[in-house]
């Protein structure tokens, strides 16, 4: 059943860290191992099944685990893996929060896997004066101590204590910031020895604060979508209040008093929100999809956000838009009447679905036999398994048809990244020859080059060799388009199973 | 549309030339109603002021070749008068097994009987009862139709019995074919209007749930919207408004909930996820994707799909 998300998993440690690495990922798909056990199995040198399970581990896609015998076992991750996926989205929407310097220090965060705090002020700074156009802001060591603070305050980044999977599970996330010794770090960057002072203090990437914010993200932009935006922001900020008082991941929030709610619109510059903002509640809240439920009258009414029912209802709306597009709005119709009326047989599906009987029965067919719908045999009450098949019931099970499309996705984005690779590889000899004219040609133009020079220069690349290159651009960058929104589809359905 | 249209104006033609036909039907209905006093000419001019005596000539001629009504005499009156033959006492040469089938198919009523079962309850032999509905048949004592629950099955009624709603299908059936064009057209019709309902609301600033309880329509506003329309040559009723209303539901663009006065009400929604970006890539979508492997007849470098839609 998991069989293309490992594919997927393996290809993408192979893309990012190479054979050896994939190897041992390799050895730990289907069952934990300890360090004999791997090496045996992947018939690797010690020294290096040694250094591939470091690289897992500092990146968060293996931990450890002891038993009682006190021996050590290496688990792997593939959830974590597939988050390579996400690296752009993240640093983008690190950007959006802590500007140009947040997005490279997490950048560096994320390809350090964990790493101190001086260090990754250091090495953006080295990065930003290099490149000084980046920088929003007078490049200083104390304006990226700042930043990094914003991003700790932001919960992007956390406390890295440990990789031992018992322990992880139970350690509540950390963000006290260390002292560090500005001074210090000043030296540092001009080339002398020095203690910043947060020596042991690693950091790494809060990946539960992204996911929740994407979470969050999809569920505003469903309310946008059925009604409007104010709807939307209300949406927004009854999350933003849920999260002061229920754990991230709790199914339904806590109870959120109208009164908060009132004072936090205030705030916004929603006017038509704040002017309806009952009649807005009154929308959410009765609305067949049930994002949030009113649970009390007290203080003008208490509302909780349904988060678990949210994404059953985002994964049902998510479901039968890839059966309309995949098998017409004939099949999705009967597939909403299997939903809606549960437990239905061949002649009612016809009759309510108003499809000839001929269509009806063979689309019917078509969803059992892709296992988007599921068939089961009524058997009369008090007779014996009779040898002629018995009419049939028609049934939804939707866990089954999620995971079966987060197979789907991940078939889609592996042979995706596939081609980009080809396309990549294809056309490498071209690339690395545009490469080299336009370092030439910026050179030789610092060397106050003739026009005429710099037109040689150019014509290196022929027409037919321009136009080559064109193509195999814009096809590596529509491919990457479509990583990133397979990516979106398969996170949706990722996030429905922890809740059901 | 112009295939739509039509399919539409078939229709029309014809109902038109059912004119005829329910006139007879009515012919036969009244002698149904007096089964021993028959009806006389006079009686069908009052009954039937609109009938032409040459077409009601044309009919009861028609009704007499057909051995369905007999001329007799009446006594009392001295008047001459059509009434229903009995096949019972009248079928010349009807042995015992014909009348018994007749009975058996008379219960039957307008719902009809299908072979098997009138096998069962008359204990005829296969070949023999065949002989013995083909003889009735011809005679116009019974009739098949052909049931639109499953196409093979036939039933058999009196002749001149109106098939059941059940068998005809209604109005969604025109000889026991499903009309697909036409459910179809309903089906965006009624859309159309829900649709044009709440963009009415849109831009009136009258706060967003009094603009949502305006997009609300009952059944009954739908019908006598497509009623006016004037799409349909059939008569709809309500209930089958509702049916095509409930299409919609299922099609996920209409949202239906219960009024308080136990009525159903009807509002265009929109939803909640529009397009996954899944089904906008090609193997969201790939027929052969279960077959697609880095090995297999089809693989994702040599992929027709792939290539077509970066061209
Ligand atoms: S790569 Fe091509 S053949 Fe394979 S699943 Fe995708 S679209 Fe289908």
């Amino acid at each position: 059943m998991k069989d293309f998300q490992s594919k997927l998993c393996m290809l993408l440690l192979e893309e990012y860290f190479g054979n050896i690495v994939q190897c041992i990922g390799n050895s730990l798909l289907h069952s934990r191992k300890t360090l004999d056990v791997i090496r045996l199995h992947t018939n690797l040198p010690l020294i290096k099944v040694k250094e591939g399970l470091c690289v897992l581990i500092k990146y968060g896609f293996v931990t450890y685990q002891q038993d009682e015998k006190g021996s050590v076992h290496y688990v792997l991750h593939c959830e974590k893996i597939i988050m390579l996926l996400r690296y752009p989205r993240y640093m983008l929407f690190a950007k959006t929060y802590c500007r140009d310097e947040g997005e490279i220090m997490l950048e560096e965060v994320l390809k350090h896997g964990y790493i101190t705090a001086s260090e990754v002020i250091i090495k953006t700074y080295k990065r930003l004066e290099e490149t000084p156009s980046k920088c929003a802001e007078q490049l200083s060591v104390a304006n990226l101590k700042n930043t990094f603070e914003l991003l700790v305050k932001n919960q992007f980044l956390m406390h890295s204590i440990s990789f031992n999977t018992m322990k992880e599970n139970i350690e509540k996330p950390e963000y006290n910031l260390p002292h560090l010794n500005m001074t210090a770090i000043s030296n540092i960057l001009q080339g002398q020895n020095a203690d910043p002072g947060d020596n042991k203090l690693y950091w790494k990437v809060n990946f539960d604060r992204f996911t929740q914010d994407f979470r969050d993200k999809i569920m505003v932009s469903a309310m946008t979508q059925r009604f409007d935006i104010n709807a939307g922001e209300l949406m927004r900020q009854l999350i933003n209040l849920m999260y002061l008082r229920t754990a991230p991941w709790t199914a339904t929030s806590n109870p959120i008093p109208y009164t908060e709610i009132k004072e936090e619109v205030k705030k916004l510059t929603f006017l038509e929100l704040e002017q309806y903002l009952d009649q807005y509640l009154r929308l959410i809240e009765e609305d067949s999809s049930q994002f949030i439920k009113r649970v009390g009258d007290s203080g003008g009414g208490q509302y909780s956000v349904n988060m678990k029912n949210a994404f059953k209802q985002l994964v049902w709306a998510t479901i039968e838009s890839i059966v309309a597009e995949r098998f017409g709005s004939k099949a999705a119709r009967i597939f909403r009447l299997v939903r809606i009326e549960k437990n239905v047989n061949l002649d009612q599906i016809q009759q309510l679905a108003m499809i000839p009987a001929k269509e009806a029965k063979c689309l019917t067919y078509i969803l059992a036999q892709e296992n988007f719908i599921q068939m089961q045999e009524i058997k009369k009450a008090g007779t014996l398994a009779a040898p002629t098949k018995g009419p049939f019931h028609f049934y939804i099970d939707l866990t089954k048809i999620v995971q079966m499309e987060i197979e789907h996705c991940c078939q889609a984005l592996y042979n995706i990244i596939k081609r980009r690779d080809h396309e990549l590889s294809n056309n490498k000899r071209m690339i690395e020859k545009q490469l080299r004219v336009q370092i030439l040609s910026s050179n030789m133009k610092e060397h106050g080059a003739t026009e005429q020079q710099l037109a040689d220069i150019a014509e290196m690349m022929t027409p037919s060799e321009t136009q080559q290159l064109e193509k195999a651009q814009n096809a590596i960058k529509k491919l990457n388009v479509t990583e990133l929104q397979i990516d979106e589809t398969l996170f949706l359905l990722t996030i429905y199973l922890p809740y059901h | 549309m112009e295939a739509e249209g039509s399919g539409l104006q078939e229709r029309n033609v014809n109902t038109n030339l059912d004119g005829l036909e329910t006139i007879e039907q009515k012919i036969i209905a009244l002698a149904q109603a007096r089964p021993n006093k028959g009806i006389s000419d006079k009686d069908l001019a009052i009954e039937i002021p609109d009938l032409r005596p040459d077409q009601r000539a044309q009919i009861i001629n028609k009704l007499l070749k057909q051995e369905c009504f007999e001329l007799y005499n009446n006594k009392q009156t001295g008047v001459l008068s059509y009434r229903l033959r009995d096949p019972t006492k009248i079928v010349k040469g009807a042995d015992n097994e014909e009348k018994v089938v007749y009975k058996i198919i008379e219960e039957a009523g307008n719902k009809g009987i299908w072979t098997r079962d009138i096998r069962f309850k008359s204990n005829l032999m296969h070949t023999q009862l065949k002989k013995i509905l083909k003889s009735l048949e011809t005679k116009k004592f019974i009739k098949v139709v052909k049931s639109v629950a499953a196409s093979k099955k036939k039933v058999y009624m009196l002749y001149n019995l109106e098939p059941d709603e059940s068998i005809t299908g209604g109005a969604w059936y025109q000889d026991q074919d499903f009309e697909t064009e036409f459910v179809d057209v309903l089906n965006q019709q009624c859309y159309r209007f829900l649709e044009q309902k709440k963009e009415k609301t849109k831009n009136c600033n009258i706060g967003p749930v009094a603009a949502r309880n305006m997009t609300f329509a009952s059944s009954k506003d739908v019908w006598k919207f497509i009623s006016d329309l004037g799409i349909s040559k059939v008569k709809l009723s309500v209930t089958n408004i509702e049916m095509i209303l409930n299409t919609l539901v299922y099609d996920g663009k209409v949202e239906r909930i219960l009024a308080g006065d136990g009525s159903n009400l009807y509002r265009a929604i929109e939803p909640l996820v529009i397009s996954p970006g899944l089904i906008r890539t090609p193997c969201g979508l790939c027929p052969v994707r279960k077959h697609c492997f880095d090995d297999g007849p089809v693989t994702p470098i040599k992929c027709q799909y792939i290539r077509e839609w970066l061209d």
